[in-house]
């Protein structure tokens, strides 16, 4: 769809292959991946490098974060330096559609049993993150998002996302729309749902950070937060039911040297192997695609986790594609519908 | 302009005579090591970037720049960033003279104490002083809990999540980037000429408005638009601390250029706020010509 | 005047205060016993001193962040120093062209310029280098000191240089001797906003610093900021040495040691009468 952009990048990636030519024929040493950084690049490097470098001798060098544009200038510039990049749901289908990325090999990466919904032609999902609702343990503990965005039963401040594609489909549901037929979003209908709280939402939030810290400091009494953030707040209460899971990937940028695109998907085999996650799951409240990664760590230890059984079943996924299509449209009503607060 | 003023101008011009016999040449030379590493590294990238708003399927295309128009909420944002760049520069300029005239008077000891103050919070990240504003001016923050502790009011006050909030976090980063430049050049002012006006029994208001306030004008003039055009890059505080009520282009920018992603769009974009930024500065670089002639 | 002087203390006062707060706020955190950020702190420790002396990741965004900020601001001053200084005195028929080609990169949305140097970097081999980042941040600092420079060097009385002249001094010996003395605060000023720039800039560096860690970018997340404690231990070591070499200047310059500092009329006594 927007392949005209890259017709403007041409000559310059022309210029850049003359420049940079001459293919390594040797395995590569060392091999390069963007990622989000923080404690998921800490996980990453424990879990999945370290018994990678052990087996292949292959050292890998993180770099953060990863932002699309990123990717898109590096596939335009046609100087492909990373062998690996991590992206948000969204953003893979965005970068898909722009045509950023290599096809995976799955079978050179020979995973061990993961999540169906984990393995895409060109991605694995590695990390499973949810966004949930969330309140002080003196408020008025809501049970759906009917209560939730019930600001007459349920007095007092919120904090949600500064982010219409983690919000709306919740107002959706609060305005009784069941979970599983929420997508399509009935877009009109969120807005309208919005604008019956918006006075009493003191803040709408921009950074992971921010939710479990206004909950703590009484900012507000109900918030949308990312899971991770709140499980261990003694403090603050959380239910995954209604919630929304998501998952980050792992993809190639398209145009990397392939004897660094057979190791990526090598560390990739690495990813899938429930083991690793759980050294993950060390780090960061974050669930790894394996689906016995909850018989591994013990069923009461992962009780807290996005992909525990009972958690998974009772959330709902986020659809990228739906996203895809619709986000620009949906972000200027978001702008509009900020722009009037 | 004062006397003063017309002596410099005329000197400046035979300067500007004198050094024309010298060679003009080796002055303008002097622009050229930066104007060359900025062409090339700088306004070709750029130039290719901001070519995307004028790039479509069939080549030349208007069509973005004519969406951007018809997009009342980008133009919005646009608006609320010029608005609130403009409130952060008059409250930068209100506690900023005031401060560096103040400093300008004390005796050098505490003089330099007080210039250490307005130098080290640039140490502490904007970051970490943007969540240091919450713990301050928060609900349970410091400035509530005083205020309830001393039955000043019963429930809390909210200073932040506004633009009150957003203006507070903005004045402190930049209030430095005035105090400094203004310090500077209040310190050179000639003691004398102000010495002058007063023997000759001008009040000491009238000595202050009629001489030394026209001598820091070029550079309140200068350091206001510095603090302006840094207002305009602002988002990671305006979010924070607005609540996200407060809309800034940086943010808008990052999500056509990262989420959506709209490349052309946002190069439309930029290239509207360059474009009205460097009016502005035109029309400051002009003002300070004509207040020197 | 004794009512306008009063008025005035106050206001100063209250705006060195307001400068200080966060400050007041960040140094007792950094000595707490906490995971996040509470104040006040529930106990003392030394352990975010511990875990930035310990992770030697931290260690090498420090040293990376403060050679990097200090390498282009010095080259941005010199650079953008001979500029404005042409630009001023020389440059007569594309000034105003050239000047708001100096302003750019400040006005330009950072996320713009990111993705440009990105490209040029790309294909220049400059990407994730250390040359790289110094050369974004000395190209990000430039307007900066243009329009710090420029805004002094027009308000300097060219009678002074213009004497040097006639005494048979050359350019160097001219700017040497008499400009840059006369100018020395506001270069310190300038060199110091460049150093800050440089040092709290995160949207450019995050597209072209590659492996290289800075400050900020220790700190920053996709969508997610994570203030740890370990950076106010870092805000509160920068600021303790600020002190001390402030302190250091202090006694030196009363001992008369470092005379040539004196020779900028900003030294002068003359200002006891405002």
């Amino acid at each position: 769809m927007k392949r005209r952009d890259f017709a403007i990048g041409a000559p310059f990636v022309i210029a850049a292959a003359t420049l940079g030519s001459g293919s390594v024929l040797a395995q590569p040493k060392v091999i390069r991946m963007v990622e989000s950084g923080g404690k998921s690049g800490e996980s990453i490097e424990v879990a999945y490098i370290k018994p990678f470098t052990a087996k292949t001798g292959v050292r890998v060098s993180r770099e953060a974060p990863n932002p699309l544009g990123k990717l898109r200038a590096m596939v335009g510039s046609g100087n492909v330096s990373a062998a690996l990049f991590e992206l948000g749901s969204p953003s893979l289908a965005q970068a898909k559609a722009l045509g950023l990325l290599d096809k995976l090999d799955w079978a050179a990466i020979d995973p061990l049993p993961i999540f169906p919904e984990a393995r895409d032609d060109y991605g694995m999902g590695f990390q499973y993150f949810s966004t949930v609702m969330a309140w002080r343990a003196d408020a008025k503990a809501p049970a759906t998002w009917a209560d939730f965005f019930d600001v007459d039963r349920f007095p007092g401040k919120r904090a949600l996302p500064d982010y219409p594609h983690y919000l709306l489909q919740f107002a959706l549901i609060g305005d009784g729309v069941s979970a599983d037929k929420v997508f399509p979003l009935d877009v009109d209908r969120a807005f309208r749902k919005l604008e019956t709280v918006k006075k009493s939402v003191s803040v709408w939030w921009k950074a992971g950070t921010q939710p479990p810290q206004l909950l703590k400091d009484n900012e507000v009494r109900y918030a949308i937060s990312w899971s991770t953030r709140i499980v261990d707040e003694p403090t603050l209460r959380f239910t995954y039911d209604q919630g929304m899971y998501d998952i980050s990937w792992l993809t190639v940028p398209k145009g990397v040297e392939p004897a660094e695109k057979a190791l990526a998907m090598k560390l990739l085999h690495e990813v899938t192997v429930p083991e690793n996650q759980v050294r993950a799951t060390e780090i960061i409240k974050l669930s790894g695609n394996s689906v016995d990664l909850e018989r591994l760590v013990g069923a009461e230890k992962f009780a807290t986790f996005p992909t525990a059984t009972k958690n998974k079943a009772s959330q709902f996924r986020q659809d990228a594609e739906w996203w895809r299509i619709n986000g620009e449209a949906v972000n200027k009503r978001w702008e509009t519908f900020k722009l009037a607060l | 302009m004062t006397a003063h003023a017309d002596t410099l101008a005329q000197t400046r011009q035979f300067a500007g005579g004198r050094r024309n016999i010298a060679g003009p040449s080796a002055d303008t030379l002097r622009v050229w090591p930066l104007l060359i590493l900025l062409i090339a590294l700088f306004d070709l990238p750029l130039l290719f970037t901001l070519g995307l708003s004028l790039y479509g399927k069939n080549g030349f295309t208007l069509a973005h720049y004519a969406e951007l128009l018809n997009t009342p909420a980008y133009l919005g944002v646009m608006a609320s960033t010029l608005r609130v760049s403009l409130i952060a520069t008059l409250v930068n300029a209100l506690v900023g003279y005031p401060l560096a005239y103040w400093i300008t008077g004390l005796d050098p000891r505490r003089r330099g104490i007080a210039l250490a103050c307005v130098l080290l919070p640039f140490w502490v990240s904007i970051l970490v002083r943007t969540y240091a504003w919450i713990v301050v001016l928060g609900n349970g923050g410091l400035v509530n809990r005083l205020l309830q502790w001393g039955g000043v009011v019963d429930e809390p006050i909210s200073f932040l999540y506004s633009e009150v909030g957003v203006t507070i976090g903005m004045t402190n980063v930049l209030l430095p980037f005035l105090v400094l430049p203004l310090y500077a050049t209040m310190m050179r002012i000639d003691g004398r000429l102000t010495q002058a006006a007063s023997s000759l029994g001008a009040s000491s208001w009238t000595v202050f408005w009629r001489v030394f306030f026209p001598l820091t004008v070029p550079t309140l003039a200068a350091s206001s638009l510095l603090v302006f055009m840094l207002s305009l890059g602002f988002y990671v505080t305006p979010a924070i601390l607005g609540g996200g009520k407060v809309a800034m282009a940086g943010n808008l920018l990052d999500s056509l250029i990262n989420q959506i992603p709209r490349w052309e769009m946002a190069a439309a974009l930029a290239a509207v706020l360059l474009v009205i930024t460097l009016a502005i500065y035109f029309a400051y670089a002009r003002l300070g010509r004509w207040s020197r002639a | 005047m004794r009512e306008q002087r009063l008025v005035l203390a106050v206001i100063g006062v209250t705006a060195l205060a307001f400068l200080m707060m966060p400050i007041v706020i960040v140094v007792p955190m950094s000595f707490s016993s906490a995971q996040a950020l509470t104040f006040p702190p529930p106990g003392l420790s030394w352990r975010w001193y511990d875990s930035l002396f310990g992770d030697p990741d931290w260690m090498e965004a420090v040293w990376t962040s403060l050679g990097i900020a200090a390498i282009s601001a010095s080259s941005a001053l010199v650079l953008g120093g001979l500029a404005a200084y042409g630009l001023d005195r020389g440059l007569q028929r594309w000034r105003s062209l050239a000047e708001a080609n100096f302003m750019a990169p400040l006005i330009v949305p950072g996320v713009i310029t990111a993705v440009a140097l990105y490209f040029v970097f790309a294909w220049t081999g400059l990407l994730g280098t250390y040359l790289g980042l110094v050369i974004a941040h000395t190209i990000l600092a430039v307007p900066l000191i243009i329009i710090m420079i420029g805004a002094s060097l027009r308000s300097l009385d060219v009678r002074i240089e213009q004497v040097a002249w006639s005494l048979g001094a050359s350019w160097s010996q001219a700017i040497g001797r008499v400009v840059l003395p006369t100018l020395a605060p506001s270069i310190v000023a300038a060199w110091i906003f460049a150093f800050v720039t440089s040092f709290d800039e995160i949207i450019v560096t995050s597209f072209v610093a590659g492996a290289q860690t800075t400050v900020p970018k220790k700190m920053y997340e996709d969508l997610i900021l994570e203030i740890t404690p370990t950076i106010t231990a870092v805000a509160t070591l920068l600021i303790g040495t600020t002190v001390v070499a402030l302190g250091l200047v202090h006694l030196l310059l009363k001992r008369g040691q470092l005379p040539s500092v004196q020779t900028g009329p900003a030294a002068g006594s003359t200002h006891s009468t405002q």
